[in-house]
């Protein structure tokens, strides 16, 4: 775990590049600092293993003060991925993954073992390219390289100042993907300095959005998208942001939250009634009235009730369809419409993730209210310029 | 074409004595430049950690460079006397130069990422120096070192006249005397040796840089 207290840092005494951030970041989780250039990311995430020196506050690695930490064990213990790579040119890529486990004196059988099996990890053939120098590599392979390096101790904490910004768009995708598959292995405590939005939602299980030194907003990457906290985290995450993600739309956000739903015992003449009332073809047969948590029994469309109108005796119970296909609130927009798809159907009802009560309906409608609320804000946004100025 | 045939048969009579002087040519100019390099070497590391203390040591070593060697000698001559002693202390003055500031700017040219990633993964400073820094400034530096050899060879032709002996004695008597056979006889292997180190020492040069930096 890292803690900040009110950890600042200014280099001339009036400005405080980093202001009193208070923050905690908890074990095995992939933090992402996120804003503008200047903003103090850097800085911060430098104060971590000392590689610069904090003003006032405190910075706690495991509940201890890493001030009274003597600084080269400190940062023998934490990961160091820099966006220039930083190879060393003169050495070779076993060299280099080696280097800290070098410094820690590791006997040399030991140190390539565990760059052969570092270099499989990231990807790479070891026989191919232990014995490489990092001009022989292509840009991406160079960063898988210090990536690799980074994790040679396997230390808990891994820092990583803009670490595939410097590739080309495929490139980083690829990494992006890697490091996840990674992170999914090794469970690091990860502190990931980006400013492309992009990647913070992918990569981050939380995103710190700061200004002028401050966090703004500290929330997973799904509140930030749904819940920006002031204008300028909005304008951060950009308005189309949540439409250009639809993985992080979720069942929930995009459902009718008041369905129509029909009792069970109710007669098809009186189903018949509700969907003219309502303008719909889509019923849900529920089993309690619509005050009170109620489970999906089937649904019904005029198909059902075709030529049963008039049949008192037939109850809902009797006509509905139960078969038809459900999603959970978390279900990702992604999930949903290729569901629709796949079953032909335009109406998908919602069950709670975890109750299993009827909690609401996804229709065309809200799909295409979904979209149009997009591109409105959008379109709203072209003529005013968003003021995000201090 | 006379003069040239009679310049070889001249030459050739004096070979014992050729040699003698080439040999103490090389030792005073080779011992100028190693005392400069065991002290311009970690002078040119030190002042990389204080960017106020290189500037004055780089400027002290700039005026040095531009005093005339013929005013350098005499100007020493009070404290030193006159031989071999004086001629080393000159020569060295003139190797530390090139010697500090290639040191200097070959430490300066290391990337600062290479810095930031060995300081990052918790090297020492020594670690730094001696592992990244050096290693990778190690070819500028030693084309510092031959500037220096190839300057010095020159300049030591001088010396002679300070009783220094060298190959630049030829010359002096050769100028005294009017004899071109005998100027030519100093001058000829001078400049010989001077394309000579240079070559040896680019090689060097060549066989220093790191593997991984080699085109
Ligand atoms: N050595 C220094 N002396 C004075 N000011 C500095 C120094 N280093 C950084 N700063 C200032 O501190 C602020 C924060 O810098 P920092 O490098 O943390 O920004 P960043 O958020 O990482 O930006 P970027 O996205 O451009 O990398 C900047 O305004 C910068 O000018
Ligand atoms: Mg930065």
């Amino acid at each position: 775990m890292i803690e900040f207290r009110k950890l600042t840092k200014s280099y001339d005494h009036k400005v405080n590049v980093v202001d009193q951030l208070d923050m905690v970041i908890n074990d095995g989780e992939l933090v992402v600092l996120i804003g503008e250039s200047g903003c103090g990311k850097t800085t911060t995430m430098k104060m971590i293993n000392r590689l610069i020196e904090p003003t006032s506050g405190e910075i706690l690695v495991n509940g201890e003060n890493v001030l009274a930490m003597n600084p080269i064990e400190l940062r023998r213990n934490i990961g160091y991925v820099i966006q220039k790579v930083g190879l060393m040119p003169h050495m070779t890529v076993a060299d280099n993954i080696e280097l800290v486990a070098y410094l820690k004196k590791w006997d040399k059988k030991k140190r390539r073992q565990r760059s052969s099996e570092l270099l499989d990890m990231v990807g790479l053939d070891p026989a191919l390219y232990l014995d490489r120098y990092p001009h022989e590599l292509s840009g991406g392979q160079q960063q898988r390289i210090g990536v690799a390096r980074a994790l040679a101790v396997n230390p808990d904490i891994i820092l990583m100042d803009e670490p595939f910004s410097a590739v080309d768009p495929i490139t980083r995708e690829q990494l992006q993907e890697e490091l996840i598959r990674l992170q999914d292995e090794v469970k690091k405590t990860i502190v990931f300095v980006t400013h492309d939005m992009d990647e913070a939602l992918k990569l981050g299980d939380k995103i710190a959005v700061m200004k002028d030194g401050k966090i703004i907003q500290f929330d997973t990457p799904e509140n930030i998208l749904k819940n920006p906290i002031n204008e300028f985290v909005e304008y951060f995450v950009g308005k189309d942001r949540l439409w250009k993600s639809p993985e992080m739309l979720f069942a929930q956000d995009i459902m009718h939250k008041r369905p129509t739903g029909v009792l069970a015992d109710r007669t098809p003449a009186y189903a018949l009634e509700l969907m003219r009332e309502k303008e719909t073809e889509f019923l849900v047969v529920v089993d309690a009235p619509s005050d009170r948590p109620r489970h999906m029994l089937g649904v019904i469309t005029p198909r059902e009730l075709k030529g049963k109108g008039t049949v008192e005796k037939n109850k809902m119970r009797d006509l509905m369809r139960t078969n038809h296909p459900t999603v959970t609130e978390r279900t990702n927009m992604v999930d949903v419409l290729s569901l629709m798809k796949t079953h032909h159907v335009r109406n998908i009802p919602v069950l709670g993730e975890e109750d299993g009560y009827f909690k609401g309906l996804i229709t065309y409608g809200s799909i295409v209210n979904i979209i149009t609320d997009a591109i409105t804000e959008i379109e709203s946004d072209e003529g005013k310029e968003v003021s995000h100025d201090q | 074409m006379t003069s040239n045939v009679s310049f070889l048969e001249f030459f050739i009579g004096r070979l014992p004595e050729v040699l003698n002087q080439t040999v103490r040519h090389l030792s005073i100019t080779g011992t100028a430049v190693f005392i400069a390099i065991m002290i311009g070497v970690p002078l040119g590391i030190l002042i990389t950690r204080n960017r106020q203390v290189a500037k004055v040591i780089l400027s002290v070593a700039n005026v040095m460079q531009t005093i005339p060697s013929l005013a350098f000698f005499g100007l020493m001559i009070p404290f030193l006397g006159i031989g071999r002693p004086l001629a080393i202390f000159v020569l060295f003055l003139y190797a530390l130069l090139p010697i500090i500031k290639n040191t200097y700017t070959g430490i300066q040219g290391v990337d600062d990422s290479l810095t930031e990633a060995g300081r990052g993964m918790g090297m020492t400073n020594a670690q730094l120096l001696t592992m990244v820094e050096l290693p990778l400034a190690l070819p500028v530096m030693m084309a510092g070192i031959r500037i220096a050899a190839v300057i010095n060879i020159g300049t030591a032709t001088i010396a002679a006249l300070i009783g220094a002996q060298g190959l630049g004695s030829f010359i002096f008597r050769g100028i005294s005397m009017g004899s071109n056979n005998l100027i030519l006889t100093g001058a000829v292997p001078a400049a010989v040796l001077a394309l000579t180190v240079d070559f040896i020492l680019g090689r060097v040069e060549i066989w220093l840089t790191p593997k991984g930096m080699r085109k």
